[in-house]
C-alpha cells in the first residue's frame, strides 16, 4: 500500500470518515465476508462501543454475533483465545489498554504462543482492539498506552492508526491475519466529540474493503534535516512541528510508526540516513520504551551516520496525573518536537 | 446556489445546547450532496449534519462552538 495514499491532507476528495467510524465500517464488511468473524466486549453491542468502534454492528448482525459481555476481561479474552484456537475469528475490546493485567495469561501465554506451541498446527486468529493515551484528564488507570508492554512480546502484533484510512486497512488486514494482532486506537483520534478529535486523524475512506499492510511504518511528510517519527497521536504532533519549523528553514521528515511490532526498522534508517538527525516522540512511559527501541535500532544498524546525538520527547516514568495542569505539561507535543529538533540542528552548526 | 446547513428543530429531545464536535471538511473545500460534513453533540449523544448540496463549504461555528436546535452551523454553495 502506497504511503502517501494514507495522508490526510492528501486525501482531497472522497467520503470522510472518523477512526472510529472507519474500525466500525471494517469490522462490518469482515464480518459480511466471513461468518467466522464476532465480535465481543464491554458496551459494544447497544452502545456501538464506548469508542464507537462497533456502531451498528449489533443491529445488522444480531447478539450472536455482538455480544456485550459482563465486566471481566479475565473471562471474555479468555474465551475469544479459546474461540480462536477453535476456528473464530474474534475480535474483543478491552475497553482501556490500563486494565490488561487480569486477561494477560490468556494474551502472551496462550494466544502469543499458539501457533509456536502447536507447531503451526493451530493459529490464533485473535484481534484485541483496545484504547490508548491520555490528555483529558482520566487519571492514571485511563490514560496509560503501554505500547511497549505489548511490543515486548513475541508472538503478538501490535498497531496503531493515525488516521481514519490506515484505521480501516489496518482492522480488515488484522482480521484476516491468521495470528493475533493488538490493535491499539488512541482516544484523541478517534473521533468521539466528547474527547476532542485531532483534525489529521478524519481522512478519505474508500467504502470497499482494502487492506494496509501489518507492520510498515509510512513517511508521511518528506523533508531533509531532521527525521520526526511518531505513532498514533505523536505522527500529529510530529506534523505539526515540521510545519513550525518549515517557516525557520528547517526541514523535517515525519514518519508514522504505525506498527510498534513488527517494528520497520529500514524505514526509519533509511530516513536518518538521509537526514543525520533523529527525533522520536512516544507517548508511552520513556524507559524500556519504543522511542528508545527506534533510537538503538538506527545506531546498531551504522548505516545512518548521524550529525547529532538522538533525541526522545516522551511522557516520563511517572503514573499519569489526573490534574491537567499536571498531565498536560508531561505529555509530548508539537512544541517539544520542535525544540528538540532546533536542538540537533543547532548542535551540528553552532551560533 | 447556496444552501445552508442547519441543526434540526427535532434533533434532540429538549432546548439543551450542543457543540460541533467535528468538521469532516476544511472552511473553502468542496463538499458532494449528501457527505457528512459535521458532527454535532448533545448530552454525549453525536448527530451528523449532511451537505444539502454539491459546493464550497463554509464554516459559520467552529470546532468546538455552541449551537442550539435551529442554529446554522455553514453555507453549501
Amino acid at each position: 500500500m502506497s504511503t502517501a495514499e494514507s495522508l490526510p491532507a492528501e486525501a482531497a476528495a472522497g467520503r470522510r470518515l472518523t477512526i472510529a467510524k472507519a474500525m466500525s465500517e471494517a469490522i462490518a464488511q469482515e464480518m459480511e465476508r466471513d461468518p467466522a468473524v464476532l465480535v465481543m466486549g464491554e458496551d459494544i453491542g447497544r452502545l456501538g462501543g464506548v469508542f464507537g468502534t462497533t456502531t451498528g454492528l449489533l443491529d445488522r448482525f444480531g447478539p450472536e454475533r455482538v455480544r456485550d459481555t459482563p465486566i471481566s476481561e479475565t473471562a471474555f479474552i479468555g474465551a475469544a483465545v479459546g474461540l480462536a484456537a477453535a476456528g473464530m475469528r474474534p475480535v474483543v475490546e478491552l475497553m482501556f489498554v490500563d486494565f490488561f493485567g487480569v486477561c494477560m495469561d490468556a494474551i502472551y501465554n496462550l494466544a502469543a504462543k499458539q501457533a509456536y506451541f502447536s507447531g503451526g498446527q493451530v493459529a490464533c486468529p485473535l484481534v484485541l482492539m483496545t484504547s490508548v493515551g491520555g490528555g483529558y484528564g482520566d487519571a492514571g488507570q485511563h490514560s496509560q498506552c503501554l505500547y511497549a508492554t505489548f511490543g515486548h512480546l513475541p508472538g503478538l502484533k501490535v498497531v496503531t492508526p493515525s488516521n481514519a484510512y490506515d484505521a480501516k486497512g489496518m482492522m480488515t488486514a488484522a482480521i484476516r491475519d491468521p495470528n493475533p494482532v493488538i490493535f491499539m486506537f488512541h482516544k484523541a483520534l478517534q473521533g468521539m466529540g466528547w474527547l476532542g478529535t485531532v483534525p489529521g486523524s478524519i481522512a478519505a475512506v474508500p467504502r470497499e474493503a482494502y487492506t494496509v499492510d501489518l507492520g510498515r511504518a509510512a513517511v508521511v511528510r518528506e523533508g531533509r534535516d531532521v527525521t520526526l517519527v511518531g505513532l498514533g497521536a505523536t505522527t500529529h504532533h510530529g506534523l505539526d512541528a515540521a510545519a513550525e519549523l518549515e517557516g525557520e528553514g528547517i526541514s523535517a521528515e515525519v514518519i508514522d510508526l504505525r506498527s510498534i511490532a513488527p517494528l520497520d526498522r529500514e524505514t526509519v534508517i533509511a530516513s536518518v540516513a538521509k537526514t543525520g538527525r533523529l527525533v522520536v516522540a512516544d507517548d508511552d512511559y520513556r524507559s524500556c520504551g519504543v522511542a528508545a527501541e527506534v533510537i538503538a535500532s538506527v545506531c546498531e544498524d551504522g548505516r545512518a551516520k548521524l550529525a547529532a546525538p538522538p533525541r526522545r520527547v516522551t511522557f516520563p516514568d511517572v503514573p499519569v496525573p489526573f490534574s491537567p495542569a499536571l498531565e498536560h505539561p508531561l505529555l509530548p507535543s508539537a512544541a517539544k518536537m520542535a525544540a528538540a529538533a532546533r536542538a540537533l540542528v543547532g548542535e551540528r552548526e553552532p551560533a | 446556489m447556496s444552501a445552508t446547513i442547519l441543526v434540526p428543530d427535532d434533533l434532540w429531545d429538549g432546548d439543551g445546547e450542543g457543540s460541533v464536535s467535528n468538521w469532516f471538511y476544511r472552511d473553502g473545500e468542496t463538499v458532494q450532496q449528501g457527505d457528512t460534513v459535521a458532527e454535532v453533540m448533545s448530552e454525549k449523544v453525536t448527530f451528523e449534519l449532511t451537505a444539502p448540496v454539491t459546493g464550497r463549504l463554509a464554516i459559520a461555528v467552529p470546532l468546538h462552538g455552541t449551537v442550539h436546535k435551529g442554529d446554522r452551523i455553514g453555507e453549501v454553495g
